[in-house]
């Protein structure tokens, strides 16, 4: 191997970093490198340059690999399954804090969140949605396997819920609004049809993959 | 030279028609895509890699291992029935987009 030639790989991994991929990303430019010198014939001392000019700098390549590498599966999903334990906790912490505190702030908040339960419906099936569009795009075909387990571990805080708001395990009275039947009719059919949201945003978001 | 966004938005699916036609490696991939351009259309080498490495997390292209006589083995890519799949959607996407601002704008030729 040349200096340049070495000098470009020791860069390259350097910028790449510690990744457990940062192997096998080495070696695929590794070889690109051995093909494109074997084409052409470069001075020794010109070959840094040279691939520098046909592959770009060591930065700008670990650069482009930076949110490839970065976005994972096992990411995605947790970034969703927590997203939603979020709104949950969230909300919980909320009709706590309106039934023990009664600040005026507060109070208001909760009389225009309650008087716009199904605007916030709404909102949540959006969230499931970019759910499925962002698997989708980013994961293509094989993102199907994952949109259906992502979906299976985010629901369990949503049936969790609804088995204790039916069983009146939670206190009932707190969560008036929500129990009005109107609306829990309402968030028990957003339940069902949560899944063909997503994979209406799964479809949309895989059709953008490439 | 053409607008840079609007040729890395095209490389998947350029990718995708070529290895549509047969199986080929990064290097030779970046050489067809020259030849078949006029060299019109070149992108930095170093871009190509987490563009074949997306498409094979997406499952619309796998690799493999081929030996040869001299030097080190080539890593190969080849596309799948979901990359077919996606390409062609994507192609006739394409060329009813093609269609329409070639309508709107006007057609060059």
């Amino acid at each position: 191997m040349h200096e340049g030639e070495h000098r470009f790989i020791r860069e390259l991994t350097i910028e790449i970093g510690a990744h457990e991929q940062n192997k096998t990303i080495v070696k695929d430019y590794q070889l690109h490198i051995y093909e494109l010198l074997k084409e052409e014939e470069v001075p020794p001392e010109q070959i840094y340059e040279y691939l520098v000019q046909h592959l770009g700098t060591p930065r700008e390549i670990a650069k482009a690999w930076k949110q490839e590498i970065e976005t994972t599966p096992k990411k995605t999903q947790w970034l969703f399954v927590v997203a939603n334990i979020v709104i949950f906790l969230g909300g919980t912490f909320f009709t706590i804090s309106y039934h023990v505190f009664h600040w005026t702030w507060l109070e208001r908040l909760w009389i225009f969140i309650t008087d716009a339960t199904f605007l916030l419906l709404f909102i949540y099936m959006l969230f499931w949605g970019l759910l499925g569009y962002e698997i989708g795009k980013e994961f293509g075909h094989r993102g199907y396997r994952l949109l259906k387990k992502t979906f299976l571990i985010s629901i369990i805080p949503n049936i969790l819920f609804a088995y204790l708001l039916v069983f009146k395990i939670l206190p009932y009275t707190w969560f008036d609004s929500i129990s009005k039947s109107s609306f829990f009719i309402a968030c028990m059919i957003v339940t069902f049809i949560l899944y063909p949201v997503s994979y209406v945003g799964y479809r949309w978001g895989r059709k953008v993959s490439i | 030279m053409f607008n840079r966004e609007l040729v890395k938005g095209s490389t998947s699916l350029l990718v995708l028609q070529l290895l549509n036609e047969r199986d080929m490696y990064g290097y030779e991939l970046v050489k067809e895509i020259g030849r078949r351009s006029n060299q019109l259309l070149q992108m930095k080498e170093g871009s190509l890699y987490p563009g074949l490495h997306k498409l094979e997390k997406q499952e619309y292209i796998e690799h493999y291992w081929q030996e040869q006589s001299k030097g080190p083995a080539r890593k190969y890519y080849r596309i799948t029935p979901e990359g077919k799949k996606i390409l062609a959607e994507r192609t006739s996407e394409w060329h009813r987009y093609v269609r329409l601002m070639n309508h709107l704008i006007g057609s060059s030729e």
